[in-house]
């Protein structure tokens, strides 16, 4: 019986696509409920941000294990650029690393995000989506800087809310 | 004159002739105690969830005091606040009040029955406590790496020193109850160790700041609880001397040092050198760490304090701590898993039978259990945790003597015959090989320690002997050899069998078995698959990676090491990473054919593996001769593998239980 590789491949990329779209959906759904639970005078970027707060929380506790200071504040940094990129890769982006201007610095690229489309479906504003990035990232480091006991920042340097172009972190370690 | 709490003349015992440091007196502050062995403080979830003690954790300690002959028997450390904050373990004993001072009466009473030293130990779990509640305490809220672990809340300056305070209260308790040694727990990430670590203490009052000031804490304590002392009783303490944590910026070694100084010159009597955190990424006491691998850092603490040093990790045989102690490079030999596995372990090596101890295979069992909230169990002894059920530690002798066919002499098998012959019956055990083990004659190759499982072979094997089982090896049991022998029961121990792989090319020449693989008779090529992700699927493939062999791993489990215990699992995983096994799980092997196989996932996914060689490793109960025994109306029992192919230690406990109810 010999392996179909092209139809094996196609079904796994459909597969892998509906999942990661689901994820998308499933948050909107989940702001939605929040949103009519709250009641009319709700803002929803409050929401979008309190939400972002507590996912980036999370996120943060699966970042500590894997995060080893012996291998130096260069890689490090790098280390730790890599998991926000492989956190926002999991859901369908294009993000890469790159070293910054010093070994406490590094620089995050999103080429590609699905989270602005996803964000159009259900009419939310281009940028409650942006926001709710750089908080869900900010969010992350909180315990990755008290757990290592280093003041680590990440600033959203550029944003292109459409998922076209290029969104830019700098992550970096604060004197 | 120190005071001698119990005279033990060791003299006439073949064991302290053999290891005459082992048994040898040492003063303690002013208490004297007859030799160097000492069962250190271990959780075992034997106590109410209220921290109250029960008949079973009384059992438990009595057996293990029997086996210090005389020594230092410590009971597990207990929590000291009402809040529970300090407690790590839900069957952890508590001291916070007046109220259980006499529940742990009756623990220093059942050491002190059995003429040995009884031990109190003082132990705030910290950072690993909380167990029952919502939030920990610590020195400082610094965010947990384990996620089983709960949040963290920074103790303010009066709860630090209400945490004092609750030491030396509770120490009280211990006086009160009758133990003879004081001990505070400041190890693994517990409460004491929080505070000394520069990972986890980022105070900036009195309580914090370089090593001296992160050590105030366990100064107050340490000078608080041993003016509570009464003058004969000594104190020591728990330290570690090496945390293991230089990835999150904890201590350094010479800070661990100076922490052991400072403990000394507060007052402690003795020091406990242990190593590493829970937290740790390093292994520190599982079965692929060598023997004897830490002891240096026992000599290296006495180079830095004058009191007795005591230490554990990895020591399960005599021999070594004896030569340390003779060298001045140890003082006290502390032993925890290899009593849990054999709590009469000292006592057998005194009396010379060392070939009868049951030791521990350092698999960790025990500890995973605890950290899931379940009680205390051992991998290699079934008694363990039953200490309170006479049936169990004795069974009685057999209301009718039977005679009982044993068909398979591995683990299951010799467990069973052993346990059957001490009851009185007439015991025959018969296996087609010429050796006793079973399946673990092969499984022993496995690189990482696990040559260490032997050694409950070799003790079953003298147990059996002991007991007078008949051993009929080279001998392959059949229907008309049961015909023959027509005996009263059978119990079959026969292994699993390994089922051929369904579908096309599952019978071809390089489709080859596990066991002829470990015992090198197969021939294996350059580009392993191996069909099953259990033990033994992972023992295979990395006996074959270890020879620089390309290894895959399919198998039908969710992921690889189900049936390994997560105390031991994550050293598997680590080691199949390293020597580049891939894990396809949740898979079978559709097709072998001259490329390697096509798998598909559980979710219907196929691919290629390319490989030259595919070992079985995949198992099922053995039903061979299982509907004759039935037919003829024998007596039938099924143990270990046969029964349902897990580990060696269901083949134990089953053997020892099926043992029991003959």
């Amino acid at each position: 019986m010999p392996v179909d590789a092209e139809k094996e491949i196609t079904k796994l990329w459909r597969n892998l696509h509906n999942a990661q779209a689901e994820v998308g959906k499933t948050y909107y759904r989940w702001r939605q409920a929040a949103l009519e639970i709250a009641g009319p005078g709700a803002k929803p970027l409050e929401i979008g941000l309190k939400a972002a707060e507590i996912f980036g929380k999370d996120i943060g506790k699966s970042f500590l294990p894997r995060l080893n200071w012996l291998k130096g504040e260069e890689g490090f940094m790098m280390s730790l650029g890599r998991a926000f990129a492989g956190s926002w890769v999991a859901d369908g982006a294009i993000a890469t690393v790159e070293k910054g201007e010093t070994p406490s610095e590094v620089i995050i690229k999103c080429t590609r995000d699905p989270w602005p489309s996803w964000a159009k479906e259900y009419g939310v504003p281009m940028e409650e989506v942006a926001l709710c990035r750089e908080r869900l990232f900010q969010s992350i480091l909180e315990d990755v800087s008290v757990f290592f006991s280093i003041s680590l920042k990440i600033e959203m340097l550029k944003a292109i809310p459409r998922g076209h172009g290029e969104t830019v972190f700098k992550l970096y370690k604060a004197e | 004159m120190a005071k001698l709490l119990y005279e033990w003349d060791y003299s006439e015992y073949p064991g302290a002739k053999k290891y005459p440091h082992l048994f040898k007196p040492i003063q303690i502050g002013n208490l004297m105690v007859p030799n160097r062995i000492k069962y250190a403080a271990t959780e075992e979830n034997l106590n109410g969830r209220d921290g109250l003690i029960t008949d079973a954790g009384v059992a438990y300690m009595r057996e293990r005091a029997k086996g210090v002959v005389g020594g230092l028997c410590f009971m597990q450390g207990v929590y000291m606040d009402e809040k529970r904050q300090g407690q790590g373990y839900v069957g952890q004993a508590a001291a916070w009040d007046d109220k259980f001072i006499s529940g742990l009466k009756r623990i220093a009473d059942a050491i002190h029955d059995q003429k040995a030293v009884a031990g109190f130990q003082l132990m705030d779990c910290g950072r690993v406590g909380a167990v029952d509640i919502e939030e920990g305490h610590g020195p400082s809220t610094v965010p947990q790496r384990l996620r089983v672990f709960k949040p963290m809340k920074e103790m303010t300056n009066a709860e630090v020193k209400v945490m004092i305070q609750q030491h030396i209260d509770a120490a009280k308790r211990g006086i009160a109850a009758g133990f003879d040694v004081m001990e505070i727990s400041g190890i693994v990430g517990y409460l004491i160790s929080n505070f000394i670590s520069s990972y986890t203490n980022r105070r900036t009052d009195e309580y914090g700041g370089d090593i001296r000031g992160r050590m105030q804490s366990v100064v107050e304590i340490i000078q608080g609880v041993k003016e509570a002392l009464p003058p004969d009783m000594p104190l020591g303490i728990r330290l570690c001397s090496e945390e293991l944590l230089d990835d999150v910026r904890g201590n350094t070694p010479e800070e661990s040092m100076e922490s052991y100084k400072i403990a000394e010159e507060a007052g402690v009597d003795y020091i406990s050198c242990t190593l590493g955190w829970q937290e740790s990424i390093y292994p520190v006491i599982s079965r692929d760490i060598p023997m004897g691998n830490w002891i240096y850092l026992a000599k290296r603490a006495k180079e830095h304090v004058n009191v007795p040093i005591q230490m554990a990790y990895r020591l399960f045989r005599p021999g070594l701590p004896n030569e340390k102690i003779g060298a001045g490079e140890l003082d006290i030999w502390e032993i925890c898993r290899s009593m849990i596995a054999d709590p009469l372990m000292p006592k057998k090596v005194l009396e010379g039978r060392e070939e009868e101890i049951r030791h521990c295979v350092a698999c960790n069992l025990c500890l995973a259990r605890l950290f899931r909230d379940a009680p205390m169990t051992c991998y290699i002894n079934p008694m363990c945790a039953h200490e309170s059920n006479p049936e169990f530690m004795d069974p009685p002798p057999a209301k009718e003597e039977k005679e009982i066919m044993i068909v398979g002499a591995g683990p299951a098998g010799l467990e069973c015959a052993y346990m059957a012959a001490r009851r009185g019956h007439d015991v025959h055990i018969y296996d087609k090989r010429n050796e006793i083990g079973g399946t673990l004659n092969e499984a022993r190759n496995a690189p990482y320690g696990d040559d260490e499982l032997w050694t409950c072979v070799e003790y079953q094997k003298v147990m059996c002997e002991k007991a007078g089982v008949n051993f009929h090896l080279g001998t392959e049991v059949t229907e008309e050899l049961i015909e023959d022998e027509m005996p009263d029961s059978v119990v079959l121990a026969t292994g699993p069998a390994y089922p051929k792989i369904e579908g096309p090319g599952g019978e071809r020449d390089n489709v080859v078995n596990i066991l002829d693989v470990m015992s090198g008779k197969a021939q294996v090529g350059e580009k392993v698959v191996v069909w099953g992700n259990r033990k033994p699927g992972i023992g295979v493939a990395l006996h074959l990676a270890k020879q620089g062999k390309k290894v895959t791993i399919v198998g039908k489990d969710k992921s690889a090491g189900f049936d390994v215990n997560p105390s031991f699992k994550w050293r598997y995983m680590i080691y199949l990473r390293q020597n580049g096994v891939m894990a396809y799980n949740d898979a079978n092997i559709e097709e072998v054919n001259d490329e390697g196989v096509i798998i598909r996932s559980y979710d219907g996914y196929h691919w290629p593996i390319k490989c030259d060689t595919v070992v079985v490793s995949e198992r099922e109960p053995n039903e061979s001769l299982k509907k004759y025994v039935q037919s003829e109306g024998i007596e039938l029992f099924v143990v270990g593998d046969a029964l349902v192919p897990r580990n060696l230690s269901s083949a134990v406990h089953d053997g020892y239980r099926i043992g029991m109810r003959i």
